[in-house]
């Protein structure tokens, strides 16, 4: 693997008001590697993801991706956000606009495509994840696995650097999930870079590059799956597995 | 007896083309004040939604105050009272800034309401997707805040149609206001009661879809 870092996170710090949710975290994320998120709730691994592009605002702290700063003051957010392509838990689709026009939004109003390239672009990328039929169809109409994966192209059509997913499978029937994942193992094949928050233990362990394990703001442990899941050194991350794997 | 005391069609003929005037002056009224009230109410929500908290207090004292006022006041006000401050508004100028200051304090209050009843989510997709604030909440959020408040929107449509009749204490000559001059032409309140009636059923269907919409929103 080549060594250049996407994105670069040092120090980071966030505080709402006096309770300290991310204790000086640093991460740095190789082009092609996929980092798998773990930690109980509450531990901090959304507002980390929010820091990342800057839906939450970090308290102190720097990130760079490619190089470019992201938290300086003078940084270009519309810019380095349509770089950092984020997936939520709860899909956050547009209710009111169909698949199609979900994906072509953003194509439209932050790259300025025209609307028949965004919308040939959209209907590429609903292709890509197994919903060219539904892009006339509205969120409501739509199953929670079929959302996110809307979600997710939506995201992709920028044509991101990186991609964040928050519990991308969290608030899906437990028969939907597998849909999702196999989305994100594609993009896995074609080397996306991936920053994933999951629960999913055996996804983690089958697609992660390297594993993260964070309590109360701070990263406790990291290393590769075989090694955090077969011989996991810090307490918290052996209670963490011994929870989630019901052993 | 009856019928003739309160309803005498002759007495409509005769007035008809005053009545008709008058009509068409409230219908000009509220095409104005209308899409006013609701243009300005949209910007002030889009401004407190945007805006800081100075913004916000500004928005705030905006909507209590026109919504204290009573709209009669208001227009009083604006027609007797200004003109000592130098400033001369005709009775129908009058009229539409008295009700639109009313209109969209109402308006901004239902809109803001909708939009910050729109879950954060929708704010952090548009934002994650580059887009501004102001995109965001001009192509997500205010349509969807919109489309949740179409019942209290009309409501207040109905009730400003309503308020334009209270134009006729300037002497603009709406619809209310010929009645009058009618009745004191024929001696007889049948223009008055014709002018109710026509209210009634126009009115009446507006009211009915607003009643159905604020049903279907409570049982959604
Ligand atoms: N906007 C906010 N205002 C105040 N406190 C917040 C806010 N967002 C998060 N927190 C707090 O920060 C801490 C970390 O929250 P965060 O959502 O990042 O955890 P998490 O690891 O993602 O948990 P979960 O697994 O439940 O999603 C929590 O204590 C939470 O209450
Ligand atoms: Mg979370």
């Amino acid at each position: 693997m080549t060594s250049a870092p996407v994105l670069q996170i040092s120090d980071l710090r966030k505080s709402f008001g006096s309770e300290e949710v991310l204790k000086g975290v640093n991460l740095t994320v190789q082009r092609g590697e996929v980092v798998v998120l773990l930690g109980s709730s509450g531990s901090g691994k959304s507002t980390f993801l929010r820091c990342i592009n800057r839906l939450e605002e970090p308290t102190s702290g720097s990130i760079t991706l490619n190089g470019n700063s992201v938290t300086a003051s003078n940084a270009n957010l519309r810019t380095l956000r349509k770089q950092i392509g984020m997936v939520f838990q709860s899909f956050n689709l547009y209710p009111h606009l169909t698949a199609l026009k979900n994906i072509t939004l953003a194509l439209r109003l932050s790259l300025g495509q025209t609307r028949q390239a965004a919308e040939e672009q959209a209907k590429h990328m609903l292709a890509q994840v197994g919903l060219a039929e539904k892009a006339h169809a509205h969120p409501s109409e739509l199953s929670g696995g079929q959302q996110q994966r809307v979600a997710i192209a939506r995201a992709l059509a920028l044509e991101p650097q990186v991609m964040l997913f928050d519990e991308p499978t969290s608030a899906l029937d437990p028969e939907l999930v597998g849909s999702v994942l196999e989305v994100i193992r594609l993009l896995r094949q074609r080397h996306m870079t991936m920053v994933i928050v999951t629960h999913e233990l055996g996804f983690a362990r089958e697609a992660a590059d390297r594993i993260i394990m964070m309590d109360k703001g701070e990263i406790v442990e990291e290393g590769p799956p075989e090694q955090l899941f077969t011989a996991p050194k810090h307490p918290r991350t052996r209670e963490f597995l011994k929870h989630f794997t019901g052993r | 007896m009856f019928l003739e005391n309160f309803f005498d069609i002759n007495a409509i003929i005769y007035t008809y083309p005053l009545l008709l005037d008058g009509f068409l002056l409230t219908v000009k009224l509220v095409a104005v004040i209308v899409p006013a009230g609701i243009a300005l109410g949209t910007i002030l929500a889009l401004i407190y939604a945007l805006g800081g908290w100075f913004t916000k207090a500004g928005f705030i004292l905006y909507v209590d105050t026109f919504r204290s006022l009573p709209p009669l006041v208001l227009l009083v006000f604006i027609f007797y009272g200004l003109p000592f401050l130098g400033i001369q508004l005709g009775s129908f100028a009058s009229a539409v800034l008295a009700l639109v200051l009313n209109g969209s304090s109402y308006y901004a209050e239902i809109v803001r309401a909708g939009i910050v009843a729109i879950p954060k989510g929708q704010w952090d997709a548009g934002r994650a997707t580059g887009l501004t604030r102001f995109q965001t909440i001009v192509y997500i959020v205010l349509p969807q805040a919109v489309r949740n408040v179409v019942g209290p929107l009309l409501g207040n449509t109905l009730e400003l149609t309503k308020a334009t009749s209270i134009c006729s204490v300037v002497a603009l000559p709406e619809f209310l206001r010929t009645a009058q001059i009618a009745q004191s032409h024929v001696y007889n309140p049948t223009p008055l009661v014709f002018v109710a009636l026509v209210y009634l059923i126009l009115l009446w269907p507006l009211a009915r879809l607003v009643s159905r919409l604020e049903r279907g929103i409570a049982t959604h």
